[in-house]
């Protein structure tokens, strides 16, 4: 008797022990991934706390699928640096050109993010040297070419298969575009080819890319 | 007698598999309450939607989803601290 009521003791208390690690951790996560869309950390915390309340679980899964469908402060950030055009980058080799002036109603866009971190380009050429190209928004924009780099925007991937140049990279913000320019060897994002008549593709969130014969990891650093 | 016995345990187990079939059901319909939002959250972030799918395992299933989203980089960015 005693033995057995000593075991369902136990049994409930690491039941217990289980519900109250699982809850601490969830408030925590919910603080961190509240923040992270640019909401303030405790309404995440607040949401997931509820539960210990007489609401149930009812009211925090209405707020999920608020928090889910609203609008994120983090959005709005990126929509105000996304906005401004992913301009042609100036001419490439027009030394002593001057850029083409900007519409002066679109201005640069502005750090709406202060996100430093740059790109990562690295894979290996067709004769198996490695390559590897690093980017960040110092400039708006990039060129990879098979070229040897003429401009410090230039992207060197000296390959026969890649273009001369062969893509152009655009930086807005935290977002990451590609366009084609046309070539031979083509252009694919994550296998899928990109024509020139598809203009910019937005590849922040692709781990691939090739041009021509030479595949690339696209990684943040 | 034993026509009874296998007729009860044939009973016993089409009943058993009845009540598990709803209760994998009622499972997968309450999780979609959640699998759905959270969908469209781990898209946002730059995620594969599919990771939401981790809900359909029991207890520990929420969890990983919300650690996924909580310590991982999120690749389409993220608001910067002093915003929070």
């Amino acid at each position: 008797m005693g033995t057995e009521f000593i075991a369902l003791l136990g049994l409930a208390g690491l039941s217990s022990a289980f519900a109250f690690v699982a809850l601490v951790l969830a408030a925590w996560m919910a603080w961190r991934i509240v923040e992270k869309a640019g909401l303030p950390g405790w309404t995440g915390l607040g949401a997931i706390l509820l539960t210990l309340t007489g609401l149930g679980t009812i009211v925090p899964v209405i707020l999920l699928w608020i928090f889910a469908f609203m609008r994120w402060p983090r959005d709005t950030a990126f929509s105000t640096s996304a906005r401004a055009p992913a301009a042609p980058g100036p001419a490439a080799g027009s030394a002593g050109h001057a850029a083409p002036a900007a519409p002066s109603a679109l201005p640069p866009p502005p750090k709406a993010l202060a996100d430093g971190r740059g790109w990562t380009l690295t894979g290996k050429l067709g004769d198996g040297q490695a390559v590897s190209l690093s980017f960040d928004a110092s400039a708006s924009s990039w060129m990879l070419t098979g070229a040897a780099a003429s401009q410090p925007t230039d992207l060197s991937v000296p390959d026969p298969s890649v273009g001369q140049p062969h893509a152009r990279l655009m930086v807005a913000g935290a977002r990451l575009g590609l366009a084609d320019l046309g070539t031979a060897g083509g252009t694919f994002i994550d296998g899928a080819r990109l024509l020139p008549e598809h203009g910019p593709r937005d590849i922040t969130a692709v781990r691939a890319i090739r041009l021509g014969g030479v595949e690339l990891a696209l990684s943040r650093v | 007698m034993p026509d009874t016995f296998y007729h009860l345990l044939a009973w016993a187990l089409g009943f058993g598999s009845v009540v598990l079939l709803m209760l994998a059901i009622g499972h997968v319909l309450v999780a979609l309450i959640v699998i759905i939002p959270t969908w469209r959250i781990c898209v946002r972030a730059g995620f594969a939607g599919a990771w939401s799918l981790l809900h359909l395992i029991p207890v520990i299933g929420s969890l990983v989803v919300m650690a996924i989203l909580a310590f991982g980089d999120w690749p389409n960015g993220e608001a910067t601290s002093s915003s929070g």
